[in-house]
């Protein structure tokens, strides 16, 4: 039997399986560690059969496989969540299908739901390169589909599977552009994955860890210009809590209200879009003050950028931001902002001394700098431990440290002196790629710096900036010492082909995530509202376009008719039975065809024997009469031969 | 009268066992007015074949044994001096019969062969100036031996397109050729032979062959099929020559199946036998493979 022949077929069991195999890497997340090793090994089985020739797996241990597996699935269904176990259960069936393979039918039903799984992977991915591999894993799923039902056993035809492809274009393309973004039918579960970025909690070294990774935060698009580096502070945290050693995000915020800000600043100078990376945190990024943002973000009252829920996919939102420093919110807040931890005594002894010289709470802060620049203080990756007094160690002992150091040196300073001063964790300028028009801000940018009161405002306040200014107007790298740069970049980063490579793919990925993932409901409306605007001249467009289309067909049939001159009754004939005259061997001749088919069928012998000799009268002998009989006899016999048509289809 | 020309298939059959296609294809072969060549080993049953044609059909038979020292007079005959008269007297030679079979051709001299072919072509003979007529019908029956026999000379390609038809009668299969072993004698069966069909009616017949309807799109099959053999390495190209012999021949063909139109089909089963020693002159007459491959290739879309 042919269908027999074709599941023989080595390369077709081959790509099926591979095709289950990425399938269970691409949607591991939907599955626990032992099953993606049951199932694992299940392919391998079945990989190693088909290479031995074996015979499939008996049917009733699939089916006892199957069920155990899947019962398993269902009695951790709360875990996993509904979306998880539809997964687990899709792919189990396939895999047990394609374990028991046996007919046609069960193949056409495996290569459909292979679609469905691959389209699946795109809810848990969104990631560019992921994006090519499914791409690769449909079109394997794609030849395997043609392969089952092209004729001819011994080729696919390419260029009929490229026109195809060519076809199906437009009408995705307007599937992407037109179609509607739903919003999800089912709750997309949080995966475990780790959260990245800074934490709630400011330890003395982990900011020094955090500038060791390269990957990336976020993008941001400037619709003006790009502002100088100076201004570039991203704030993300606010951490308000010292417990003499470490600085923590206060528990009022964690919890902070999630009521939008009202726009009352006017002043919106700087108007950005930030595409922020998967973080698996709420906390987002901002320069001074936001003033409006859209809907998916939320502006805290402090000035702080937040979504409803952890960021596990790319995310990106517009902000308005106005340069001036963010405004005290309450008294509440400046008192805590005032709180002095124990422990510290010459910082204490420091604050008191700078507070009698400098009465005014700028002056201080300058005289701080100024401190800060004149005394030899070193900017350093790795500084030195420090005992329990820490800043005490810090400031008159080692005078070696990181932005974090300088920063909660400096706050500790500022409250002991009775001015309201927290650390702000965020990120401090970026890398500014002009060709692409974006600032890709890495993990390697993250900065922690000083806010204190003074007016009613949050003044910022930069000690990094005294000690190693090339810090905050270059990078990081300058800032550092010769020695320590090779921390930043383990050796394979130095070279520079993977280094330009990386920096290409990362400029694709910022085009896919701007033009592809960017595509929300706002830009399609934007679209609807252009294409509303023009519709005249793309009426007129499409209208003439389409004039071409018919003039061109009307043209193209025009001479086919004066070359193609294949007789009436053969045209009759393909217009009833089209479909099985196409299963006729080339060289063989209708009529011969015809008898064949009636010695096959013996239920339609008598038509078609009549049709037969209607046919060689009307074509051979150019019989008008036998014409107009053999039109009657096919319009008279329609169902019979649609009957027909099925049974040769199907044999 | 296709009911007699049936009759004589069926006697013919009788007399040559187990190979109907065969006889319906020389009969076809005689319908279109062409020529046939018979390639096969010794003994196969050619002469016997042509013999029983003549025979059943009433035609006078003439056979001609081709040797090496055989001389074109020997074949269309010459003036003879008759001492009675004082006169020169022409003397017909075996070319002047309705069906004469020209046993092993390629066993004589080119120059025999070419005075042979060149009474096929034009159905008149020249000796000494004076243009004789060949009676009609005139049918050739040239037989051949394979030509790896030793003292052969080969028909060359322009000649071979003489013919209309090359057949092969090969083996017989085991049941008829028991069937023979059986009966006493095959010539005596020969004898027994009757006329079926007189030669007006033979005539007859003829002359409605080029009467069966060929349309345009059967035609265009055709010229499609003969086209494929052009600008190809591998075979000679078939000239318009073959062509209308093919169109012919698929007529008699069809006239021979009681329809008055060709069909596709028709061309098919004729086109090997008319085509294959035209596509490639020293062939195996037995496979027919070019003609095959050509068949397999062209598209029939009626």
């Amino acid at each position: 039997m042919l269908t027999q022949q074709m599941l023989q077929q080595k390369n077709l069991l081959l790509s099926w399986a591979a095709i289950q195999f990425s399938l269970l890497l691409l949607l591991q997340q939907a599955f626990a560690g032992w099953v993606i090793a049951i199932f694992a090994l299940l392919l391998l089985y079945r990989l190693l059969s088909v290479f031995r020739a074996k015979a499939a797996i008996s049917l009733k241990l699939v089916n006892v496989l199957a069920g155990i597996i899947a019962i398993t699935f269902f009695l951790q269904l709360q875990q996993a969540g509904v979306l998880h176990f539809m997964l687990q259960i899709l792919l189990l069936a396939a895999t047990a299908r394609l374990l028991a393979l046996q007919h046609l039918y069960e193949a056409r039903q495996l290569v459909w739901v292979h679609y469905f799984l691959i389209a699946c992977c795109f809810i848990l991915h969104q990631d560019m390169l992921i994006a090519v591999f499914i791409l690769l894993v449909f079109a394997v799923n794609l030849y395997s589909h043609y392969r089952l039902f092209s004729p001819s056993v011994s080729q696919v035809n390419w260029s009929q599977t490229g026109r195809s492809l060519l076809i199906i274009l437009p009408l995705w393309l307007a599937m992407f552009l037109l179609f509607p973004r739903l919003p999800p039918f089912w709750q997309i579960p949080n995966a475990n994955i780790a959260s990245t970025g800074l934490s709630d909690t400011l330890d003395p070294g982990s900011i020094e860890q955090l500038v060791q990774d390269d990957s990336l935060a976020f993008r941001v698009e400037f619709d003006g210009a790009l502002p100088p580096r100076q201004q570039l502070y991203w704030r993300a945290r606010l951490y308000e809590d010292f417990d003499g050693r470490r600085w923590q995000v206060n528990a009022l915020r964690q919890n902070a209200s999630r009521q939008r800000a009202a726009d009352t600043a006017t002043d919106s100078s700087l108007s950005y879009r930030i595409i922020a990376e998967a973080s698996q945190q709420t906390g987002l990024f901002a320069l001074a003050t936001p003033v409006s943002s859209s809907s998916n973000v939320f502006i805290s009252p402090s000035g702080l950028l937040s979504s409803n829920k952890p960021v596990s996919q790319r995310l990106s939102y517009q902000v308005s931001s106005s340069l001036a420093p963010v405004t005290l919110v309450a008294e509440q807040e400046q008192l805590l902002n005032l709180r002095t931890a124990p422990g510290n005594p010459q910082t204490q002894q420091f604050a008191y001394q700078l507070k009698q010289q400098y009465p005014q709470s700028h002056d201080l802060v300058q005289a701080l700098a100024e401190h800060f620049r004149q005394q030899p203080f070193y900017y350093s990756l790795t500084p030195p431990p420090l005992g329990s007094n820490s800043i005490d160690a810090f400031l008159f002992d080692s005078r070696t440290g990181f932005c974090s150091h300088y920063a909660s040196a400096s706050a500790v300073i500022l409250r002991h002196a009775g001015i309201a001063a927290r650390v702000v964790g965020g990120y401090q300028g970026g890398n500014w790629h002009p060709q692409q028009g974006y600032l890709a801000v890495r993990q390697r940018e993250a900065h922690a710096w000083v806010e204190y009161l003074h007016n009613g405002v949050w003044q910022p306040f930069d000690p990094t900036a005294a000690v190693a200014p090339e810090r905050i107007l270059d990078s990081l790298d300058s800032a550092l010492p010769e020695a320590q740069r090779a921390l930043l970049d383990p050796g394979w980063r130095q070279l520079a082909i993977l280094q330009n490579v990386r920096q290409q793919l990362m400029h694709l990925d910022y085009y896919w995530s701007v033009w592809v993932l960017g595509f929300d409901d706002t830009s399609q409306r934007q679209l609807w509202r252009n294409l509303y605007r023009h519709l005249p001249a793309i009426a007129y467009s499409v209208a003439a376009l389409f004039s071409i289309i018919i003039v061109l067909l009307l043209y193209y049939r025009l001479t086919q008719s004066g070359t193609d001159n294949t007789p009436q009754a053969t045209k009759q004939l393909y217009r009833y039975m089209g479909k099985a005259l196409a299963t006729k061997p080339p060289s063989l001749p209708v009529s011969a065809f015809l008898l064949q088919c009636a010695k096959r069928y013996p239920a339609h012998d008598v038509c078609l024997k009549q049709l037969t000799a209607l046919y060689e009268q009307a074509l051979y002998k150019e019989d008008a009469e036998a014409l107009n009989q053999l039109k009657q006899l096919l319009k008279c016999h329609k169902a019979e031969l649609g009957r027909l048509r099925r049974a040769i289809k199907n044999a | 009268m296709l009911t007699q020309l049936h009759n004589v298939e069926q006697s013919l059959n009788q007399v040559i066992l187990g190979k109907s296609s065969q006889i319906r294809l020389a009969l076809c072969c005689l319908l279109a007015e062409g020529h046939l060549l018979l390639e096969d080993l010794p003994g196969m049953g050619k002469t016997t074949l042509a013999h029983a044609l003549a025979n059943s059909l009433g035609l006078s038979y003439r056979r001609v044994q081709f040797t090496s020292d055989l001389l074109p007079g020997d074949l269309v005959g010459m003036n003879i001096y008759d001492a009675r008269s004082q006169q020169f007297r022409f003397q017909a030679g075996p070319v002047f019969s309705q069906v004469l079979l020209a046993d092993e051709i390629n066993r004589a001299s080119p120059k025999t062969q070419s005075a042979l072919l060149e009474a096929m072509e034009e159905k008149q003979v020249s000796v000494d100036g004076e243009t004789r007529a060949l009676p009609t019908p005139f049918f050739v029956i040239a037989t051949q031996n394979p030509l790896f026999h030793a003292g052969t000379s080969a028909l060359p390609e322009s000649q071979l397109d003489r013919f209309m038809f090359r057949l092969s009668l090969g083996f017989p299969d085991h049941q008829a050729e028991h069937q023979l072993l059986q009966r006493d004698s095959s010539t005596s069966r020969l004898e027994l032979l009757t006329e079926q069909l007189n030669t007006g009616q033979l005539r007859v017949l003829q002359q409605q062959v080029p009467k069966v309807a060929a349309s345009d799109a059967l035609i265009d099959y055709l010229l499609a099929l003969v086209n494929s053999s052009r600008h190809r390495s591998d075979m000679l190209p078939l000239s318009p020559r073959a062509s209308k012999a093919i169109l012919r021949a698929a007529k008699a063909f069809a006239l021979i199946n009681q329809r008055d139109y060709v069909t596709a089909a028709d061309v098919q089963q004729v086109f090997p036998y008319v085509a294959e020693h035209r596509l490639a002159p020293s062939s195996d007459a037995q496979e027919s493979r070019l003609s095959q491959l050509l068949l397999l290739q062209t598209p029939c879309p009626i």
